[in-house]
């Protein structure tokens, strides 16, 4: 569990996409395609015009400074807050910025000028028009996401069965194959409230009334040696990842949220894969940690042809750093699975961790490149 | 000696006080000096109704001690308060520790390293554990304030045992790291035998402004911490949430509950999130300050603007959990520390943080439920780990001539 996820990471990616490009921009941002034109002049009288009515969507403020000293600078406010600016135009000057705005309204603010406020209204929906590009990256992850939520279903199926049936030595080998689905689509498990604390927990992450899943049944497994009262625990889990596997039918996607689930995935790796926490009890925590990759590196392919069109050479480089991980993994193979965590010393899992935060932090920069 | 500033004795030496910075070296006198100064020359009365080092302006730097008794009698736990309130009424006003610093056949009573150094607002506050009440040689068991307890259990604890609790600490606070490190080393020394020490944190920058002089600082995650603070000017709100009045027991009237913290950073995930989920994180701008959707650093939060349908701090924003509102109106008095102790040797990351610290009348009340509520709830979970956690009764400060402790074993 990512921790503590109760903010769906769809929310956030909805209001982030808007705040990062309006962080973004500046008086020579990037227009994002298909942004619409707007036209100002500074005035002695403030912004002119005064008022504009606009749709929702990314707009390009285009300001020209027609010969007032009084007013040299244009800012788009949200109540109190600054979306986008252009300062220091002086007489002659012209400028401009960018921003994705949703229907409501906006302050036109010409500090200076005679009527210094003005409004924009901005109505109709944001539509999120995607490329054809974008599309084919959206299915891609999504063919990837039912395909695991399906896995999920039919590896827990036969670990719950082994469990009910009070078969420790069964549950506890198919334990790690049912992890490796969930890991690899975490972030998007995680995008369902409560369903990710129920299904993948850790004992300190929650009340102990409310500890369950996968992770109380492999503290039965691995510490107490006993399936004695997992009955119920074991069915809930079942419930649980049925239920996901519906939800994820129905999510909306988008690029820049792909992109960032990549970089949520590493960054599960290094707080508790890397740390041995997940797993505290089989210690196969290796496993979780090749699935997260694994994970990461679909999310990559899927949004990568975005990426190359805009930063080629960064594709290629987080292409041979993904290769560099997996090599790093290489010496701990034991068969179809990983030694055990326990078996790591401090510098292997140095140099593990290493590896993932080089990857990681090219990965981080994917997001912002395939919106803009 | 005793009289002696640490500048005088360099003056005396004929080292002269030119490199020093400040002229008169000879006529310098440490009590002329304003307590606020942060430039060196300011000092912090040891002596008072409070001990220092609370309501004091937060220093830049610190060094933190927890210490275990080895020595469980009574009379050698209040030898040991006795003479280390000595040695920190010394070292607060710029003197050195001990009568013997120039016996060429004797070890120097101090050990040297702030000669020539100026008080630099040193403050040395000192606490009582809850496993010191069940020494039971002490015989304090009757005497242990209801409301100190161990810290419980919390959501997201990652504790280790070596970096927690304690009988007694020692909180040296100083603008100068060598200053503060100086003290905890005497107090140390002068302990050898009676205590040792447990765990130890030194703290490079504060992140919290105690007072309306101070501005905020920022903490190793790059926002400004502290905003919403009590400020010690505010003596209402001191009252009413830090120092522990008629509910008793009388020994700790006027003194207060200490709460530390050590919380790791996962810097190297941090530091690549997104901008505008860091904001969210934390509920605030993070250039500026101000909460989401608001202009001005100490501008109120209002956690029921929303845009578009959702809330402009969203739910799990720290500064929303913390906020006082969310907590059914307490508040602590924060007054911690960043700080970077090397590269973890399993992870080959920095291994640096936020040693957190704060003061308040009921940490149960206070620390705790604020706690328990960020520990489920807050999105910065995702970015730190609580590896260390203590608390401690912070008795009254002690008169000239008494000793910090005196109201509990006098």
């Amino acid at each position: 569990m990512n921790r503590f996820a109760l903010r769906t990471s769809l929310a956030a990616v909805g209001v982030g996409l808007v705040a990062l490009l309006a962080a973004g921009c500046g008086s020579s941002g990037d227009a994002p395609p298909g942004a619409k034109k707007m036209a100002f002049t500074l005035t002695d009288a403030g912004c002119e015009p005064n008022s504009a009515k606009a749709s929702a969507g990314p707009i390009t403020f285009e300001v020209e400074n027609a010969g007032t000293s009084k007013v040299t600078e244009l800012e788009v406010t949200d109540g109190e807050t600054i979306l986008g600016e252009v300062e220091n135009l002086s007489d002659g000057l012209s400028g401009s910025f960018s921003l994705t705005l949703e229907k409501g309204e906006y302050t036109l603010y010409c500090p200076g000028g005679d009527d210094e406020k003005g409004t924009l209204t901005v109505s109709g929906e944001l539509q999120a028009e995607n490329s054809p590009e974008v599309e084919a990256a959206i299915a891609q992850y999504r063919k990837y996401l039912e395909e695991n939520t399906a896995g999920l279903v039919a590896a827990t199926e036969p670990f719950v069965a082994a469990v009910v049936a009070g078969n420790i030595a069964k549950a506890k080998a198919l334990y790690p194959a049912a992890r490796i689905p969930y890991e690899r689509i975490e972030p998007v498990a995680e995008s369902f409230g409560s369903l990710d604390p129920r299904i993948d927990a850790r004992e300190n992450d929650v009340p102990a009334s409310e500890f369950e899943g996968f992770h109380r049944i492999e503290k039965a497994l691995w510490v107490e040696d006993s399936a004695v009262g997992m009955t119920p625990v074991a069915k809930q889990l079942l419930a649980d990842v049925e239920e996901l596997q519906a939800k994820v039918k129905k999510v909306e996607l988008q690029a820049v949220q792909i992109a960032n689930g990549a970089n949520e995935l590493l960054g599960e790796v290094s707080a508790s894969k890397i740390t041995g926490e997940e797993e505290r009890y089989s210690h196969t925590d290796l496993v979780d940690f090749e699935a997260n990759v694994e994970g990461a590196e679909v999310a990559f392919e899927s949004v990568e042809p975005l990426l190359s069109k805009k930063d080629p050479k960064l594709a290629k480089e987080i292409e041979a750093s993904f290769e560099d991980v997996y090599a790093s993994l290489d010496p701990y193979r034991r068969g179809a699975g990983f030694v055990s965590y326990t078996e790591l010393s401090k510098a292997d899992t140095r140099k593990l961790a290493q590896e993932i935060d080089a990857l990681a932090e090219e990965l981080s920069q994917v997001p912002a490149q395939i919106v803009s | 000696m005793t009289e002696l500033t640490r500048r005088r004795l360099l003056a005396s030496a004929g080292v002269g006080a030119a490199g020093i910075g400040l002229g008169g070296a000879a006529g310098y006198l440490v009590g002329t000096e304003t307590a606020e100064a942060s430039d060196g020359t300011g000092s912090v009365p040891f002596y008072g109704e409070h001990q220092a080092g609370i309501a004091t302006p937060a220093q830049d730097r610190l060094h933190f001690a927890a210490f275990d008794l080895v020595d469980p009698s009574p009379s050698a736990l209040r030898e040991l308060l006795q003479e280390w309130s000595a040695a920190a009424a010394e070292m607060t006003a710029g003197q050195m520790v001990g009568d013997a610093n120039s016996v060429q056949l004797a070890p120097p009573d101090d050990t040297g390293e702030t000669v020539g150094l100026l008080p630099s607002r040193l403050t040395v506050t000192f606490g009582f554990g809850p496993s010191l009440f069940e020494r039971r040689e002490l015989r304090l068991s009757g005497k242990r304030p209801a409301a100190l307890r161990e810290i419980p259990p919390l959501p997201a604890d990652e504790l280790n045992a070596g970096e927690s609790g304690g009988d007694l600490c020692v909180q040296a606070c100083s603008d100068d790291p060598q200053v503060a490190f100086h003290a905890i080393r005497n107090l140390a020394r002068i302990g050898r035998g009676t205590v040792v020490m447990r765990w130890s944190q030194l703290g490079f920058g504060r992140t919290a402004s105690t007072s309306r002089s101070q501005e905020t600082p920022r903490n190793l995650m790059g926002f400004k911490d502290g905003t919403a603070n009590i400020k010690a000017e505010d003596g209402e709100a001191m009252d009413r949430f830090v120092w522990v009045g008629g509910e008793g027991p009388a020994w700790m009237r006027g003194g207060t509950y200490l709460v530390t913290r050590r919380i790791r950073m996962l810097l190297e995930i941090w530091d690549r999130s997104p901008l505008a989920d860091q904001e969210e994180t934390i509920g605030r701008d993070k250039y500026r300050g101000a909460p989401l959707g608001g202009s001005e650093e100490f501008e109120p939060l209002d956690l029921e603007a929303e845009r578009s349908g959702k809330p402009m701090i969203p739910i799990d924003a720290h500064v929303r959990l913390a906020s006082a509102s969310a907590n059914d109106g307490e508040r602590i008095l924060r007054r911690g520390y960043s700080f970077t102790d090397g590269v973890d040797e399993s992870l080959g990351e920095l291994e640096a943080g936020l040693f957190f610290i704060c003061f308040q009348r009921d940490p149960e009340r206070q620390f705790v439920a604020i706690q328990r509520r960020l520990g489920s709830f807050d999105a910065l979970n995702e970015y730190i780990k609580h590896v260390g956690s203590a608390v401690f009764a912070v008795p009254p400060g002690a008169r000239s001539g008494g000793y910090v402790g005196e109201t509990l074993l006098g």
